[in-house]
């Protein structure tokens, strides 16, 4: 009996499709069973099956000699074609991957096709029939028009239907023209060979064109002198994120959320309530207030909006809607905040232990044989100099590690390297590196690609711009230029779109560093020098506003970050005309008298120090801002703020020492003694030597140096009486 | 032409509205006077079954449009949310207009409403002559549209006493209004529904309790997503006011409307249309409504002032008078708008002379 071949044309990651072709498995009873996917993969589709395999895991297949040319092909539980090989592996079918092997190469000329085949109908032609019929969600397309059906008939004839429809005349591109001459061969192989019935799962698309009779000469033909390659094939485990279309996935679904809930809710009468009470579930979380009643009035409100679209059932658009009308009180964004998790999810899939040595792991091994770096357990120092090209791999290879949590390096001299040409590492190996290695697998097939896969993702997360430009700090180090490139792009919008002063401060150091790290490695600052003008331009904008009726924390933290600010404008170099408008804004700051004094004082000293205020108007200011006339505790704010981390200049600075020792002498007692853990707190940053000589500069203000006080003739006589007066003073203090 | 200034939706849209439900085959629910898909088409804009072309009353998301339909379609009360000049009480307007055929059952809610404005009150004289009977009872709005199953519509619902508010809480959860006095109670005919809009932006306004909240499917009308659109909207509606009050339209208000979307739209999102360069927010919310207002404004001192000659210079005040709610504040926050993106702006010369003049 010659065997009979059963297609079904699925939609890649169709939950809806899944139901039906495990429904229509289950009927047909295939003993082969013969999948869209790679055939030289095809030894890995029993691990399917394996108990510790946990979906969504991902096919990867990667050139032997180059890991970085890699394709994925993720499987979600509710993907056609994991319910597939499951089945066949549970059934003992046959189980086999038809489409053109991995070891295939793109040859230039399907590259060109490949750009113009990969457009929305041949990635997903049901989608692309949803979207025309004015649906978002390819599911509810599916479910209300091939499954609800009013003719009812095999879904996957209709499904056939729709895709011949579909195909006339759009031009097949050369590579698809190859794939397709291959799983046809490969159906008229398992003929050959089988007698009993055999499934095809693959994508909807490619329906038609397979059950076509064709000679099979005329399919070699096309498969003649295609390029081959040595790949090798593993599994990896994957995240629900990425089998979004958000996350660049092209093939992806809009809401993974969505489709696990259709696969797990099944044909169930509760569908919707289930999602629904998912939703309310989510927001109670959130801390807003969703009674059961409302999700009654939401299912309610679904069916009517279902029932004014026309269509049989109340589908993902109608559930939103609704929701969004009854449980989240019309707000859109309270909606976005859950989004995220009910849509897309957090799953992530794992691997058992048999499968085949990943591809990064292969990639640091490598890596180190090329950097001449062994993994040792015992911690040693490696000194790296970044002008020599060993140095500069190793360096990198260390920090791309850093980027992926595999700290196997960790810098000595953390921080600022102020762009030297040394770097101090301390290197130690521990096993468990090897585990976060694999589990990086989901950004990329090498060490480079997942490290800026890793940043990109992070930085486009991150809303913080000083916490953003570390991260490209990072990548730069990391020499991972397309990342960088992407994390100043996120630079300059963030930049754009913040208003807050500190952020915009905090961006300013690490900016810094990557502007002189320009000069130490081979990458391109151009881009950040034109933008970190900018920011230091808004900041000094909206610096005055910011510095207004500050806490004492605030405040505090306000001059921390206007300190580090003012060190990496220095630092940067960025022209007079940048500089100029930070020493307007610090100018502002003294000139506002809403200022916080802590701040204000800061900024008197910045602009003493750089000498755009000369040292008599300075120490008028210091008077002024500490004359008796001020309330204490502003002149104590403006005191510290000057002279915190630099009381130093007290030493050598006479005009400014007269104006304080003025203040100090003329407090009364009882203001004295409250600040002084505040002058502790100013004097401490002197060393010994240095309190003996401001203590010397402050006692000799009547003596040599100062006009006034001369010498009498008789001091010379009358000292050793003095002298004895004071030990005598000292020794026993003074008594009443 | 009618001596009225304004006429309510039901007659202004007379013909289309019979030539919508006069081909109709949708299914109505009880007390509605077209299918609900009719209604949506009313509002969205479309074609009759007839052929009449139905002007678009609302310019926007038509999934709002159709959640607030299918809300009234399953008896629960609707909620229209926004900020001020979002359209609110135009969509409940044409609501009421198209499923009752009447939009005119209207309680316009104030801190000065009490609850016999909502429920009933008494005429006195009938009370103190006959005692309380049911001809001494004066009808509300609300009362009158339970009774014939019409559509009761609230206006600016948050503005009235909390207490008074709650009122609505047995009426919309059990249909209900009890007459303790006489001993009865009026219940609703099929049809009746509520319509309330409440703006969510003022301070000061009394919050709805969750009880009452949660007996309204809410509906939030945002502000138009991009410019077009909302430049879209301006010029239909001044070309509507402009008509309506006898005001020739001159021939660049397109270009002008514009200009005056464009200056909003930024100064209400705080960053130019690119995104590039972040602005202060003055304190108004700068709604398109006002947008309308200051072209119609414009338009109307052309007129009659310069020779209907609209320019920068006509609609000048009219912007001042719109941003600037807050004499120092926001008089700031538009004098650095337009230094730092007017003055090099293209096109907005005429803007940056007479706004900077005046300001």
């Amino acid at each position: 009996m010659p065997a009979s071949v059963a297609f079904f044309g699925i939609r890649h990651h169709g939950p809806g499709s899944a139901r039906r072709l495990v429904e229509a498995l289950d009927a047909l009873a295939p003993r082969v069973v013969l999948i869209e996917g790679p055939a030289d993969a095809s030894d890995l589709l029993p691990l399917l099956a394996d108990p510790d395999m946990v979906p969504p895991v991902a096919l990867l297949t990667y050139a032997e000699d180059n890991p970085a040319d890699a394709s994925f092909f993720p499987f979600a539980h509710w993907s056609p074609e994991y319910q597939a090989a499951r089945w066949a592996v549970n059934h003992g079918a046959a189980l086999r991957f038809i489409d053109l092997p991995a070891s295939d190469r793109l040859t230039p000329a399907d590259d060109a096709d490949e750009l113009a085949a990969s457009d929305a109908v041949t990635r997903d032609p049901i989608g692309a029939l949803a979207a025309a019929a004015g649906y978002d969600d390819g599911e509810s397309w599916w479910s209300d028009v091939i499954e609800a059906n009013p003719a009812p008939g095999p879904v996957f004839a209709a499904v056939a239907d729709a895709m011949t429809a579909l195909r006339a005349d759009r031009p097949l591109p050369a590579r698809e023209a190859a794939r397709e001459a291959h799983m046809r061969l490969e159906i008229a192989r398992a003929v050959r060979e089988s007698d009993s019935a055999i499934a095809v799962v693959c994508g909807a698309w490619h329906v038609p064109a397979l059950a076509e009779k064709r000679p099979q000469a005329a399919d070699r033909d096309l498969l003649k002198g295609r390029a081959r390659t040595k790949v090798r094939a593993t599994w990896a485990p994957w995240t629900a994120p990425r089998l979004a279309r958000a996350s660049g996935y092209g093939a992806g679904v809009v809401a993974p959320g969505w489709c696990a809930h259709l696969w797990d809710a099944g044909d169930r009468e509760n569908r919707d309530s289930v999602w629904l009470a998912r939703v309310a579930r989510l927001l109670r979380d959130r801390g807003h207030f969703v009674s059961t009643a409302s999700v009654i009035e939401a299912q309610r409100l679904g069916v009517a909006l279902a029932a004014l679209r026309g269509r049989p059932a109340a589908g993902f658009e109608e559930l939103r809607d609704a929701s969004i009308a009854c449980l989240t009180f019309g707000e859109r964004t309270v909606w976005n905040d859950i989004a995220a998790e009910l849509l897309i999810g957090s799953a992530v899939g794992a691997i058992p232990a048999a499968v085949p040595l990943a591809p990064l792991l292969e990639d640091l091994q490598r890596q180190q044989k090329a950097a001449r770096l062994k993994p040792e357990a015992l911690e040693r120092e490696l000194a790296v100099d970044l002008r020599s090209d060993s140095g500069a791999l190793r360096s990198t290879l260390l920090h791309r590690l850093a980027a992926l949590d595999v700290p196997w390096g960790q810098l000595v001299d953390a921080g600022r390297s102020r762009g030297t040409f040394r770097e101090n590492w301390r290197l130690c190996w521990l096993p468990e590196f090897a585990v976060r290695l694999v589990e990086n697998l989901v950004h990329g097939a090498t060490i480079a690609e997942a490290a800026a896969a890793r940043l990109t993702a992070a930085m486009q997360d991150e809303a913080d711009l000083g916490r953003l430009a570390a991260l490209v700090r990072s990548a730069m180090l990391a020499d991972l230029g397309a990342a960088v490139e992407i994390g100043i792009a996120a630079l300059e919008t963030r930049a754009a779109l913040t208003s807050d002063c500190r952020m915009l401060l905090d961006a300013l150091p690490p900016m810094a560093d990557i502007v002189r790290y320009g000069e130490a490695r081979a990458g391109a600052a151009a881009h950040l020098t034109a933008l970190m003008p900018r920011i230091v331009v808004q900041a000094a904008l909206a610096l005055p506003y910011a510095a207004r009726g500050l806490d004492a924390e605030a405040a505090a933290a306000l001059r921390t970050s206007i300190l580090a600010a003012d060190g990496a404008i220095a630092l940067a170099e960025l022209g007079p005309e940048v500089t100029e408008s930070w020493r307007q804004a610090l100018h502002a700051l003294l000139d506002d008298a809403a200022t916080t004094r802590l701040v204000s004082g800061l900024a008197a000293r910045l602009l003493y120090e750089a000498g755009a205020i000369a040292a008599d108007p300075i120490a008028d200011l210091l008077g002024r801002m500490l004359s008796p006339g001020t309330p204490f505790a502003d002149a104590a704010g403006f005191f510290e703020g000057f002279f915190a981390g630099a009381s130093a200049r007290l030493i050598h600075d006479a005009a400014l020492r007269g104006a304080v020792d003025g203040w100090l002498m003329g407090l009364d007692e009882a203001d004295f003694v409250t600040s002084l853990p505040l002058f502790r707190r100013v004097f401490a940053g002197l060393d010994r030597s240095e309190r003996r000589r401001l203590l010397d500069a402050v006692g000799n203000r009547g003596g040599s140096g100062g006009a006034g006080y001369r010498l009498t003739d008789a001091a010379a006589a009358h000292w050793p009486a003095h002298f004895a007066h004071l030990v005598d003073l000292l020794n026993n203090g003074a008594r009443a | 032409m009618t001596d009225r200034l304004r006429m309510p939706a039901e007659e202004q849209f007379a013909a289309e509205l019979a030539a919508l439900a006069g081909d109709d085959s949708g299914r109505r629910p009880a007390g509605w006077a077209m299918s609900p898909r009719a209604v949506v088409t009313y509002l969205m804009g479309g074609r009759a079954g007839d052929g009449t072309v139905i002007s678009a009353k609302y310019v926007g998301d038509r999934r709002l449009i159709e959640t607030a339909v299918s809300t009234l379609a399953t008896d629960r009360a609707l909620l229209l949310l926004g900020l001020p000049g979002t359209a609110k009480s135009w969509v409940s307007e044409h609501l009421a207009a198209a499923i009752a055929g009447d939009s005119t059952l209207v309680i316009q809610c104030t801190a000065g409403t009490d609850e016999n404005q909502i429920r009933y009150g008494w005429n006195y004289a009938q009370l103190l002559a006959h005692g309380p009977r049911r001809e001494a009872l004066v009808a509300t709005p609300l009362l009158r549209a339970m009774e014939a199953g019409k559509l009761c519509r609230f206006e600016e619902l948050t503005r009235m006493g909390s207490d008074v508010q709650d009122t609505l809480i047995t009426v919309l959860s059990e249909k209900m209004l009890p007459i303790p006095e006489l001993n009865t109670s009026v219940y609703a005919a099929r049809g009746f529904n509520i319509i309330a809009t409440a703006n969510n932006r003022d301070k000061g306004v009394n919050e709805l309790s969750s009880a009452l909240k949660r007996r309204f499917n809410v509906v939030v009308l945002p502000l138009p997503e991009s410019a077009a659109e909302e430049i879209a909207i301006v010029t239909k509606r001044v070309g509507e006011m402009a008509a309506s009050l006898d005001l020739p339209a001159p021939k660049n208000v397109a270009d002008e409307v514009a200009r005056v979307v464009a200056i909003f739209r930024e100064l209400r999102s705080g960053s130019t249309e690119d995104g590039k360069v972040a602005l202060k927010v003055p304190s108004g919310g700068l709604s398109t409504a006002e947008a309308i207002a200051v072209v119609v404004g414009g338009i109307s001192q052309a007129t009659f002032f310069n020779n209907g000659t609209l320019d920068a210079a006509m609609l000048a005040s009219n912007v001042i008078g719109a941003v600037i709610k807050d004499p120092v504040q926001d008089r700031a926050v538009l004098g650095e708008y337009l230094e730092t993106v007017l003055k090099k702006r293209r096109g907005f010369e005429g803007y940056y002379a007479a706004l900077t003049d005046r300001i």
